[in-house]
């Protein structure tokens, strides 16, 4: 009778000790109703291919999707030759020193200043009217403001709140007068402290940034198109 | 009066002094401002005070002028260092240009030696400390306090079902026990538990038929309930490779959400950022106490960049990717698209994932309750990401039509007024919403 009573005993404290391990996994998104389902076996931006329809694959798991894309390819961007021809690999090279100052890795580097050499490229390729302008300040807000100001005095709420220090203000003189290219050579490839941003923006986008950064700067900008050549007359 | 000749001197002195400090008292503070104030304008962008930047470091680079024998230079240096460097003149000029690998650093030939004074005045002066826990957009966590784990039931319970079912089993033993030992009767050993069992339950058959049944409906219940459950996600907030705090970077830092999840206009996913656009930022931020220098050191090791290279850090080529783990998970027979919805939609990001300005851990899926909460969204019931809540926002989520921003729901809305009837009818509560312009038939999203 003590035996039973033991075993008894013994076989419920078992299971219920076993019970807490059924708990689910805290990284595991729970159970799926249909596993199969759960992930295409057509790659997908961010998702796990380890285990695709059931099948376990060990090289796969966690790697990223998120890949690069092969170097001097041109993504698609329609028919319209003017933005085709702006989205064409950007002529000029990063400086060699980039590579250790801002990980351009892998890469054809110039010997030369590249971004001096940029003082020759006066063109905005891009057609200005009101609407780029209102495409710049939307642009801009998102990607520009939290470091450079609402108004472009290097005081956006990174600089204030004391998390970030030396921001350039675009009213200085020096940086009124740098070329178009210069300021797209900096947006594209970053300048100083500040890294490379074409990963977010495409070459249009930054082209579009540089008419509203010369908006902030030239009140009249949009009506006389500022200091005349430096900007394609529409 | 006469002054004696020695006593003469003594006060010149005094009074030398005493317009030293007059001088120093109403001076200081506006030459002191002058050089803060030209320091932002000129030298900020590429020189940190107390870290070595694009440029090097301005705390002490007077102190390195005079070492190097040559503190008389230091003007010239920095009203054109190219000129300076060319004449050959300067063994220190050559040696910082070699060592900041060629940078070229800006001519100022318009600051005046009084201002390059002021400024490495500024630049020397000991910086104003701020109160001690009052650092601006640090909010005050403690390390130490263990993040409250939820969901599944806390083991304790386990403990305690454990000690009662033992309680229960030996109290009925011992009155088995006493039963025999009062009783005339042997101890009739051939009897198990379950035999016993089954005689008790047959002589009360009315109240165990009636337990019999309550039990098995409950258990069909909760069977099903739980099956509800299923790929509930709510709350689901997977462990993250670094502990990124949203309040901190949308929050008080004022960034932009597009500015990470750049995609968010243009794709379907909204886009996760690689680690260059950490580094936009964290290049200089490396964190201001030891539990976020500690955070900030993986995204260096990440991007390649040891920060103790001289003379202010370097990428070395040698990248590591962060392997995050993904938090809302949608399955792939449900298509869903972000743009679609941010764009067409035009739906604030809030809606689904609440205020991340708030968000101190790391992201989680929100419950419903808490998107509720925030001011603007609009209120559902469904729990987040489940095809309820889905179906219900395309029922209630009224549609921009007209502004010309989408021609999509435009034509669709031109095609639907060719049917009067229907129209009046799903006009009748004012508005038009998704399902009406057809967000509820299937194909639009599982296909």
């Amino acid at each position: 009778m003590k035996k039973s009573l033991i075993i008894w005993i013994g076989a419920l404290s078992m299971a219920v000790l076993t019970m807490p391990s059924c708990a689910s996994d805290p990284d595991s998104p729970g159970l799926e109703y249909m596993p199969d389902m759960y992930r295409s076996p057509a790659v997908e931006a961010y998702v796990d291919y380890g285990e695709v329809r059931g099948r376990i694959d060990e090289q796969k798991k966690g790697r990223l999707t998120a890949l690069t894309p092969p170097q001097f390819t041109v993504p698609y961007f329609g028919k319209d030759s003017a933005l085709l021809d702006m989205m064409l690999p950007y002529h000029r090279l990063p400086n060699q020193l980039m590579r250790s100052t801002h990980g351009v890795y892998g890469e054809r580097v110039s010997q030369a200043d590249e971004y001096t050499l940029a003082t020759a490229d006066l063109l905005n390729p891009l057609m200005l009217d009101e609407k780029i302008i209102e495409e710049g300040k939307k642009l801009y807000s998102s990607m520009c403001q939290h470091c450079h100001g609402e108004k472009g005095d290097g005081n956006g709420p990174m600089v204030t709140s004391g998390a970030y220090a030396g921001v350039p203000n675009y009213m200085e003189e020096a940086r009124m007068k740098i070329s178009n290219g210069q300021m797209f050579y900096s947006i594209y490839y970053g300048k100083g402290m500040m890294g490379a941003h074409r990963s977010l923006l495409n070459k249009r986008e930054i082209w579009t940034l540089v008419h509203y950064v010369r908006s902030m700067q030239y009140k009249d900008y949009l009506k006389s198109g500022m200091v005349t050549d430096t900007t394609k007359k529409s | 009066m006469k002054i004696p000749e020695n006593r003469k001197g003594l006060i010149t002195l005094k009074k030398f002094i005493l317009l030293l400090c007059c001088v120093a008292v109403v001076e200081y503070a506006p030459l002191f401002a002058q050089g803060e104030a030209l320091y932002k304008a000129k030298c900020a962008s590429c020189h940190q005070i107390e870290k070595n930047g694009t440029g090097p470091m301005l705390k002490g680079a007077r102190q390195r002028w005079i070492d190097a024998g040559e503190g008389d230079l230091i003007v010239e240096w920095v009203q054109n260092n190219a000129a300076l460097r060319n004449s050959g003149k300067s063994k220190r000029a050559a040696a910082v240009y070699k060592e900041y690998g060629g940078a070229v650093m800006q001519i100022f030939s318009e600051v005046t030696p009084e201002q390059v004074n002021q400024i490495l005045d500024y630049a020397d002066a000991p910086p104003v400390a701020p109160p001690p826990g009052t650092a601006p957009g640090v909010p005050a966590t403690d390390p130490n306090v263990p993040v409250e784990e939820d969901g599944g039931i806390s083991n304790v319970w386990w403990l305690l079902a454990v000690v009662f079912i033992v309680i229960i089993l030996s109290v009925s033993g011992v009155r088995r026990q006493l039963k025999y030992a009062t009783s005339e009767k042997a101890p009739d050993n051939s009897l198990s538990y379950w035999d016993e069992f089954k005689i008790l339950a047959w002589k009360n058959r009315a109240i165990s038929g009636v337990v019999g049944l309550v039990l098995t409906i409950a258990s069909v219940v909760l069977v099903f309930q739980s099956l509800g459950s299923i790929n509930l996600m709510e709350d689901y907030q997977p462990s993250q490779p670094i502990a990124f705090p949203h309040s901190q970077h949308a929050g008080v830092n004022g960034i932009d959400c597009k500015y990470c999840h750049n995609s968010v206009e243009k794709s379907k996913s909204a886009g996760f950022p690689t680690v260059n656009v950490c580094m936009n930022c964290h290049k200089q931020i490396n964190g201001k106490d030891a539990a976020q220098q500690e955070q900030i050191a993986k995204i260096y090791v990440a991007a390649g960049w040891d920060p103790t290279i001289k003379p202010a850090g370097a990428y070395t080529g040698k990248t590591k990717p962060i392997v995050w783990n993904k938090v809302h998970v949608l399955p792939d027979h449900v298509y869903f698209n972000h743009s679609q919805h941010v764009v067409a939609g035009k739906i604030n990001c809030t809606q689904c994932h609440g205020d991340m300005k708030q968000m101190e851990e790391t992201a989680k899926v929100v419950p419903v309750a808490e998107l509720n909460n925030v001011e603007g969204n609009l209120p559902l019931t469904k729990p987040t990401l489940t095809m309820g809540w889905c179906i219900e926002c395309h029922g209630k989520k009224e549609v921009v039509i007209g502004d010309g921003s989408n021609a999509y729901y435009d034509e669709i809305h031109k095609r639907l007024k060719n049917n009067k009837k229907l129209y009046q009818q799903y006009l009748k509560d004012g508005k038009l919403t998704a399902s009406e312009l057809g967000g509820w038939e299937c194909a639009k999203c599982h296909y």
